[in-house]
């Protein structure tokens, strides 16, 4: 809430306008603050801008310098949400706010041997007016709508795994097909059937692999791009896409897979049927 | 007669027309539930915000109605200077808070919305009154099952808890009156509603505070000039209209719509890429049969349309499968993103509509006749008599 009335209120300032300021008043040099890029980009502020800052719009704020403009941290949980950061020292933020001698929260960083089940329990033990947690049970919390995009790819991925098998299968299966003369004049010139099922396989799992190697480049190429895209659209240095090597590994099994089926299967129809039959005889 | 060599063709390799169907089947199940989730995320969010007639809501400046605990000030004054507009009908002031009911060692925590019963559009009453008297509670069944409370039962509620001192702003015995369902509400979201006054009397410091004003303009009237002249009348709120809602809502759920479309369009081409070659193998396979055809004095547009019939067959049995097994994912889908956390219940990501329907299948159909185009000028323009000598040979 705090921080929603000083990004309200955030007002950029001509030098006209610093008579106002509690600082100039008592002669002492403005404060300096960091925000991120988004906010400059927005408002248009630069390293140097003076700006006043205030918990309300239209409340008499405090001037401070724009001393920094940082470049946003790979939060997930600020994707989408379009919020404007600025940091501030402590001491002025409770100034500014009225809050007195108080904080929000406190992180402590724990030694390396630290029994931090333990040292919570301590804490929580003699605390009076608030709570200590870990911060990976935080995280596990307020990561659940995280938690649901990534249940909803993992549903879309094996809808699409289906989708590409079948698709894969019929292609694969044509592709064989699509053989039956030469099969049939192999047959015919004392081929056994065993040496044409395994010909046919191994084409076909050549074919899966070629085909896997390219998809492979142009996921690759399609995760670049999507990751120019989203990190321009929302303003952040997060990875949305991966391609990581078990996910390769994962695909071209797949593939090779599908391709080795697709190749038993449509041999096995075509060595069975006898060679005249395969020429329409 | 193209209909019937078109059938008589697709069944000769009953086998691979099966698996063709079936490409086509789930990439035209996978199509659906793009279109449906392009279009139902705000279509549903639309329903739901018009659902009680509100065409305007007003939140605290820079904020999204109940995003963070900022509330607006002056309640009474802005009442009057709404009241001033005559397109202005009703307007329903809500304010929101937590509350903490105090049963036995237990503390169930909730949230709680101060309204005005006669003009609230909050929630619909299930069983029971509404608020009629100020120590009168409506609530919904998360928070009553929590509690193990009914209508009748008297509770202890509290709000304005101060974690440094453990102690609240104000604390009352109030009945329970109503099962009620917010329509805004989540689903594992335990709500409460009281008057206004009620809640404003035991947090002194929301005294003619309000979250949320909800405003219905009259029948007629433009609801973005209404929210025009707010947004000129009282500078310190934001006047969201549904418009603007929908637009921001689109905005943050941008990526869904992108997501769709990027995998729409590449279902559609992969159902398309599946026809084509599926028909092309099977013109590759006929070449005698269609140059007799030809030399017998079947015309070029009779050997085209029966290709594309063909192709449009496939696509078409695809596509009716498909759709039935699109609607069965989508709810599978649906039931994933509605536990988004803090969304509404009534919000629908795949929402189905007939003309989500009809877009799907006339794409496919498109599809399945632009797939039919290649392979069918390939037979249409086979040299007759070089066809039919090559196939002697064969």
């Amino acid at each position: 809430m705090l921080l929603a009335f000083l990004l309200a209120s955030l007002l950029a300032q001509d030098s006209s306008s610093v008579g106002r300021s509690p600082n100039a008043a008592i002669g002492r040099q403005p404060r300096t603050i960091a925000i991120d890029d988004a906010f400059a980009e927005r408002a248009h502020l630069k390293v140097g801008d003076r700006v006043s800052i205030s918990v309300a719009p239209g409340m008499a704020g405090d001037t401070v310098v724009v001393g920094a403009i940082v470049k946003r941290g790979a939060d997930p949980s600020e994707v989408a949400r379009g919020d404007l950061r600025v940091r501030m020292h402590l001491d002025q933020l409770q100034a500014v706010a009225g809050y007195g001698d108080r904080v929000d929260r406190f992180a402590i960083s724990t030694t390396p041997a630290a029994d931090i089940p333990r040292l919570i329990d301590r804490i929580n033990g003699v605390a009076f007016g608030f709570q200590a947690y870990r911060s990976h049970d935080i995280a596990v919390e307020t990561s659940r709508t995280f938690q649901v995009v990534s249940r909803f790819h993992r549903a879309i991925g094996i809808i699409t795994i289906v989708a590409s098998s079948v698709f894969l299968l019929c292609i694969m299966v044509l592709k064989v097909e699509e053989r039956r003369r030469d099969i049939a004049a192999l047959r015919l010139m004392g081929i056994s059937r065993a040496t044409v099922m395994r010909a046919i396989v191994i084409e076909a799992a050549l074919v899966a692999v070629l085909g896997s190697a390219l998809g492979v480049a142009i996921g690759w190429a399609i995760s670049l791009v999507v990751n120019w895209h989203y990190q321009a659209l929302y303003q952040t240095p997060l990875a949305f896409s991966i391609v990581t090597a078990p996910t390769i590994a994962f695909a071209v099994s797949l593939s090779l897979l599908l391709g080795i089926t697709a190749g038993v299967m449509a041999s096995l129809r075509l060595v069975r049927t006898p060679p005249l039959a395969l020429f329409g005889r | 007669m193209r209909a019937a060599l078109a059938q008589a063709s697709l069944i000769r390799h009953r086998a691979r027309t099966i698996l063709a169907v079936l490409g086509v089947a789930v990439a035209a199940a996978m199509l659906l539930d793009m279109v449906m989730l392009a279009t139902g995320m705000r279509e549903s969010f639309r329903e739901l915000l018009l659902s009680r007639g509100f065409e305007i809501r007003l939140a605290p400046k820079g904020t999204l109605p109940f995003d963070t605990d900022a509330t607006i000030r002056g309640v009474s004054a802005i009442i009057a200077t709404l009241r001033k507009n005559p397109d202005v009908r009703e307007i329903s002031p809500v304010l929101g808070a937590s509350i903490h009911v105090l049963t036995g060692n237990r503390d169930v925590s909730g949230s709680a919305l101060g309204i005005n019963p006669s003009v609230q559009g909050d929630y619909e009453l299930l069983s029971g009154r509404d608020v009629t008297t100020s120590d009168a509670l409506v609530a919904n069944d998360h928070l009553l099952r929590q509690l193990g409370a009914r209508v009748g039962d008297t509770l202890n509620v509290a709000t304005g808890y101060d974690p440094q001192t453990r102690t609240y702003s104000g604390q009352r015995k109030l009945v329970v009156t109503g099962r009620v369902r917010f329509i805004y509400g989540a689903t594992d979201q335990s709500s409460a509603a009281m008057r206004r006054e009620t809640l404003e009397g035991m947090n002194p410091q929301s005294r003619d505070r309000a979250s949320l004003f909800m405003v219905r303009v009259s029948s007629g009237a433009n609801a973005e000039q209404v929210r025009d002249w707010i947004d000129k009348q009282l500078p310190d709120v934001t006047a969201i209209s549904i418009a603007t809602a929908i637009a921001q809502v689109d905005e943050r759920l941008s990526y869904f719509r992108q997501l769709a479309l990027i995998l729409g369009a590449v279902s559609l081409f992969v159902g398309f890429l599946l026809v084509t070659t599926l028909v092309t193998v099977s013109v590759n396979e006929r070449v005698g049969e269609i140059a007799v055809m030809r030399a017998i004095g079947v015309s070029r547009s009779h050997v085209v349309e029966q290709i594309v019939l063909e192709g449009v067959a496939i696509s078409l049995a695809g596509a009716v499968l498909g759709l039935a097994l699109g609607l069965v994912t989508a709810r599978y889908l649906n039931t994933i993103l509605s536990a988004f956390p803090g969304l509404p219940m009534a919000i629908d990501f795949f929402l189905f509509q007939p003309r989500a329907a009809w877009s799907a299948l006339g794409l496919l159909i498109v599809s399945g006749i632009g797939a039919g185009i290649y392979p069918a000028w390939r037979a249409a323009s086979l040299p007759i008599a070089e066809s039919l000598r090559r196939e002697a040979i064969a």
